[in-house]
Parts: structure tokens; C-alpha cells; sequence
């Protein structure tokens, strides 16, 4: 298992009163699956994916990320595993506004203490690879709202990590370029990458071969899909 | 291998606020550019008085001793000496002559009187009454004509040597060489102007250039030698060690005195060394002051800092929460803001120092010579970065403790 839950618990503390957000969930994610992570809001999905993506600790049960107890983890032991294991791809982008496309890349690589050429050259690859070489010194602001999802997946990318974690990638794109990024993780996963999508839309899900549906906290539904369309 | 490369992405973002935020930075620093220019102007003005005071007072030579009634730094002791009996000229003729050949012995004293050339008046001149040997105890020479002779104090003449200073203001460009003139009542004939021998009189200390020479007998004829109590310079012979000779003076002096051995020393013996003592206390004090305001306008600059770093850290919050999400730990996020208030403190001194080196500039032309040295460069860069580094220590942690979650949703 690439991923290993059983059953996380998440307790926020809310004015003293306590919030269950997540209720005892259990599943396990292999190599080179592709989730949909489903449910309408306030349904935990949230949550789940900054416990999966390593950014919070569930309060009850364990998480094991490639064998590895998360759980027991400080913060900068957190985020070495988010900079080496996990790639996010947010709704917002969430790229550097002043830097350009390639720094924006290379940064997870920085944080890895990567030597400078290696860096460039795997920045170039990942930026290659999203179809964005032509836009390499590009600040954000002059890309599209596609483009700009383009260079997050090539961030999320660069450090070849065990999961990429998108939540609502097509959120903030229309429908058509929703799609090409859609298809982009199709891609990524047919080269072997690990994904998991968190999402609300029906027809972004069905690109996954397999969805769990959150409802108040737990998991509603698990089910493996016939093969995508 | 990974902290550099750390260091040098803080280094490369620092850079970036700054660009982004120049008019800010720039008057945020306005009080770190006011404490480094007190800093550097306050060093560099000490160094030009320290430099001046010395140079001045090398006129006096290190193997010289200077006997009298009393110290020269009497530290609030006056009651004690004023009871002493006075160094009288005769004494100088017996010390010298107990001292035997090859020491020098060369008695003065100094008053005020107004000394006048035709219509140009110089109230309160020191006068000081010395011999042929006045040249033998210090660098002093004539630049012209020339210096009082041993007949000159023997025969009671009425001559003078003028310092340079003094012949400006009396004589301008007439040629002084044999002119008359009056110090007090009597008329003196100028026979030698001084080399110009620089001021310790910024300090109330002794200005050589505004002072007339005179035969010190002629010094007793025309103002009184009764109440009088000189002042012998004596100058070791070659080669003596001055501490040796420092003792065999107290010795001559006890016996001219005649003091048993279980009085104590009635008269005082004065070196170089005793004023420069008591020039670096007086300088310890001014340099505390200096260094006072420096800190206090540091302080202010340094609040200022922390305070426009609050103000970054809450702007990038968003951005800190991306930072960490993707991989940076705390102190990725503690140094990259240490370092731009580092570097904005940087730009603060830098601009301060470039300052002083105005600053400096004007002192030079006005008040005394003094110039910015490297050294005093090297020290207020260092001070403003660690100002940088103090100020913005507390913003920094609080980035750097930042929750990642809560950082990424701040908008």
C-alpha cells in the first residue's frame, strides 16, 4: 500500500466544543491508483485530503504514507514528506505570484537541498512535460488560468512523489479547460503516477478508476469503477 | 549541502520584498540611517580628536619630564597642593647642575598679558617665559629669524619669538623680523616666528601657535618672579632610561626641597603620559554619550523594522502557507525573513555610511581633521545587520511557526 488509513479520527476544537470532522475512516490507496475522493461540503473531504497531504495529524486511528507512521510526526518532519512524497495541485493554483514559472517549479526542489543543475534540469523536464516550455520565464500573471494549473501540476511533479494530490483542480477553470487538465492526469497516471482527486463534480470523478464518497465523516461508498471513459 | 541552497532562495526572496517594497524600506530605515551616521560620525569625530590630540601633544617629546608645584591633573585635589612651596628660577640651576651634564633643564612660566602691534590688539596672549633651551625639550623651531640664545637670557634683552598664529593676527604679511611691540607695558623686538605646531587648544589644553617666547629673567624683570612658581621641563640624557632618570629627578628634587625621608613629595613630576590619560578619560565620556544617542536612535530604527516585518509577514502569509505546503520547514521560513530585515537594515547603513562620508567631510572643513576609516565602515555595517537581525527575530518566528493549513487559506 502507497497509503494506508485505519480509521482516522479528526477532532477540531471549536470555542471548546468538539467538531468531529472526520469519524473513523479506513481504506488503503496503492501504487499507481487513481481516486476520486467525493462529497458535498462538510462531508470531511477536506480535511481527509490535508491528512493524506500531510499538512494536519489526525487526532485517533494511524496513517501509514509508504509503510511510514505519519501520525507520530513534528512539523518539519511533516514537511520534509510533503516536499519529498506528496505533490499538490490546488483550486487556486497557489503559485508564487513574483516568481516565474521555472522558480515556481523549482522551488520544492530547493527546500529538497537539490544542487543547482539538477535542479534546472528537472524543472525543465516537468515544466516539458505540462507543455509549458515556451512559457519558462513567464510570471503567473501572464499565463491563463489553464496554463497556470499546468505549472502547478509541474511543480506537484518535480520531485517525483509517491501521491499527487489534486483537490478541485478544475475548480476555478471553465469546462473545456477543465478537461485538458483533466487529461493531463490521465496521462500522469497511465505513465504510473499515484493519484487522488478530490472533487464535487460527477463527471471529473469518473475519470478515476475508483471513488470514495464521504458523507458526515465517514466513508459512504467505496466502489472500483469499470474502466473509465 | 541543503542549508546553502536554503540561503541563498532566502537571499534571492529577500532581494525580491525589497524591489517590491522600496519606498517603504527606505523610510523604514530612516532610523537605522540616523543611528549609523551618529555611529560612524560619532567614531570618526572621536578618531580626528584622538589623532589631533596626539599629534599636538607629541610636541612635548616621551623623554621629557615636567616638574612642578602641582599636577597637571589635579582631579579635584586642589586643597592638597596649594600649600607647596613655589619652584623658584634658582632651583632650576641647582637641579640641573645635581643632575650633571647631558641632562637638560629648562624653566618657564606663563601669564597672560594683551599683546599689541600698532593698532592690532591680542587680549589675554600667553606669555611664557623660557630659555635657549626651550628647543632642546620639545620639536619646537623657528621657521624664520631666530630662537632666544643664552646671552638673550643671560644679558635680559628685550626680545621675543612669536608662534605662527600669533604673527598673523598681529603682523599679517608685514615682514615681523625686528618690529616692536608691547606685551603688557614693555616693548619686546621680534626676532623669530615659530614653525606652525598644531592645537591641543580644542581641549583647553595648550595652543602652541598663539603663544609669544620671551627670556624667562626679562619674563621676571617685566611681570614679578615672587609669587611665582615655574614649571622645569628636563629632558633625560641619550640613551637613560626614563624611569631610572624619572627617580634620580625625585631624588635631586627631594634634597633642593629638603624634605627628610618620611615626608612626602611637595612638587609634582608630570609626563605626556598623564595627559593622555586623562584625554581618554574625557574621550571614554564622550564616546558614551556618542554611543547613547546611537543606540537609542538604533532602538527606534530597530522598533521601526519590527514593526514593517510584522507587516510583510502578514502580507505573505498566503504565501508562507505554499512555501510550507510544498516542502519548507521552519527555519527555511525563519531565515528568509531574518534576512530581509537583515538586508533592509543592510540598505539602511549602507546609505547611513554614505552619508557620514558627508558628515565627515563637513567636520573635516569646520571643526578638525578627521575622515571615515574602514574599520569604522566595517563596524556599522555589522551593527545594522545585527540590528536586522535582532528586530526581526520575533516576526520571523511568528512566520515561521505559521500553520500551514490556516496560512494557505488566508487571504
Amino acid at each position: 500500500m502507497t497509503l494506508d488509513l485505519r480509521s482516522v479520527e479528526k477532532v477540531y476544537d471549536m470555542n471548546s466544543v468538539g467538531v468531529h470532522a472526520l469519524r473513523g475512516v479506513s481504506f488503503g490507496i496503492a501504487q499507481n491508483e487513481y481516486v476520486a475522493i467525493m462529497g458535498p461540503s462538510g462531508s470531511g473531504k477536506s480535511t481527509l485530503m490535508n491528512i493524506i497531504g500531510c499538512l494536519d495529524v489526525p487526532t485517533a486511528g494511524t496513517y501509514l504514507l509508504d509503510g511510514a507512521d505519519v501520525g507520530a510526526l513534528g512539523e518539519d518532519q511533516l514537511a520534509e514528506i510533503r516536499n519529498e512524497k506528496i505533490g499538490f495541485v490546488f483550486q487556486t493554483f497557489n503559485l508564487l505570484p513574483r516568481s516565474d514559472v521555472f522558480h515556481n517549479v523549482e522551488l520544492p526542489l530547493i527546500y529538497a537541498g537539490m544542487r543547482p543543475a539538477m535542479r534546472r534540469k528537472r524543472a525543465e523536464e516537468a515544466i516539458a512535460r505540462v507543455g509549458l516550455a515556451d512559457r519558462m520565464n513567464h510570471r503567473p500573471n501572464e499565463l491563463s488560468g489553464g496554463q497556470r494549473q499546468r505549472v502547478a501540476i509541474a511543480r506537484a511533479l518535480v520531485n517525483n512523489p509517491s501521491i499527487l494530490l489534486a483537490d478541485e483542480p478544475t475548480g476555478n477553470l471553465d469546462s473545456k479547460t477543465g478537461a485538458e487538465i483533466i487529461e493531463v492526469f490521465d496521462d500522469l497516471h497511465s505513465e504510473g503516477n499515484t493519484i487522488i482527486l478530490v472533487t464535487h463534480e460527477d463527471d471529473i470523478a469518473s475519470h478515476a478508476h475508483r471513488e470514495i464518497r464521504l458523507f458526515d465523516g465517514l466513508i459512504a461508498s467505496d466502489t472500483i469503477q469499470s474502466e473509465a471513459a | 549541502m541543503s542549508r546553502v541552497h536554503a540561503s541563498f532562495e532566502a537571499f534571492r526572496i529577500a532581494l525580491a520584498a525589497l524591489r517590491a517594497n522600496k519606498a517603504r524600506g527606505v523610510l523604514t530605515t530612516l532610523g537605522i540611517i540616523i543611528g549609523i551616521v551618529a555611529v560612524v560620525t560619532t567614531m570618526t569625530a572621536a578618531n580626528g580628536l584622538a589623532n589631533n590630540f596626539r599629534e599636538s601633544v607629541s610636541v612635548l617629546g616621551t623623554d621629557v619630564l615636567y616638574v612642578s608645584r602641582t599636577p597637571w591633573i589635579m582631579q579635584g585635589r586642589f586643597f592638597q597642593f596649594r600649600n607647596r612651596p613655589n619652584l623658584e628660577l634658582k632651583d632650576s640651576e641647582k637641579l640641573a647642575r645635581q643632575l650633571g651634564s647631558g641632562a637638560i633643564v629648562n624653566p618657564t612660566d606663563d601669564t597672560r598679558r594683551p599683546v599689541k602691534y600698532l593698532s592690532e590688539v591680542i587680549e589675554n596672549a600667553t606669555v611664557i617665559g623660557t630659555t635657549d633651551k626651550h628647543m632642546l625639550v620639545s620639536s619646537a623651531v623657528p621657521e624664520y629669524g631666530r630662537f632666544l640664545t643664552a646671552y638673550d637670557v643671560r644679558l635680559k634683552r628685550p626680545v621675543c619669538v612669536l608662534g605662527t598664529t600669533m604673527r598673523e593676527q598681529l603682523f599679517g604679511d608685514v615682514d615681523p623680523i625686528n618690529k616692536k611691540i608691547k606685551v603688557g607695558r614693555a616693548e619686546f623686538r621680534v626676532i623669530g616666528v615659530m614653525e606652525k605646531q598644531g592645537s591641543a587648544g580644542f581641549f583647553g589644553g595648550p595652543d602652541f601657535d598663539s603663544q609669544i617666547f620671551i627670556p624667562v629673567t626679562n619674563f621676571v624683570k617685566e611681570f614679578g618672579g615672587r609669587n611665582r612658581s615655574f614649571a622645569f621641563a628636563v629632558k633625560a640624557p641619550p640613551g637613560a632610561d626614563i624611569g631610572d632618570f624619572e627617580y634620580e629627578v625625585v631624588g635631586e628634587m627631594r634634597k633642593i626641597r629638603r624634605l627628610t625621608p618620611d615626608e612626602d613629595d611637595n612638587f609634582a613630576i608630570n609626563k605626556m603620559d598623564s595627559l593622555l590619560d586623562a584625554f581618554n578619560n574625557v574621550m571614554g565620556v564622550v564616546l558614551m554619550i556618542g554611543m547613547a544617542v546611537t543606540g537609542i536612535s538604533l532602538f527606534v530604527g530597530g522598533v521601526g523594522v519590527m514593526n514593517i516585518m510584522f507587516v510583510s509577514v502578514t502580507e505573505r502569509t498566503h504565501e508562507i502557507g505554499i512555501r510550507k505546503a510544498i516542502g519548507a520547514k521552519r527555519r527555511a521560513i525563519l531565515q528568509q525573513f531574518l534576512l530581509e530585515s537583515s538586508a533592509i537594515c543592510l540598505a539602511g547603513g549602507a546609505i547611513g555610511v554614505a552619508l557620514s562620508f558627508g558628515v565627515a567631510a563637513a567636520i573635516n572643513k569646520l571643526v578638525l581633521p578627521a575622515s571615515v576609516s574602514p574599520p569604522i565602515v566595517f563596524i556599522a555595517l555589522t551593527v545594522s545587520v545585527l540590528v536586522g537581525v535582532i528586530s526581526g527575530f520575533i516576526p520571523a518566528w511568528r512566520a515561521s511557526r505559521l500553520n500551514p493549513i490556516d496560512a494557505l487559506h488566508y487571504e
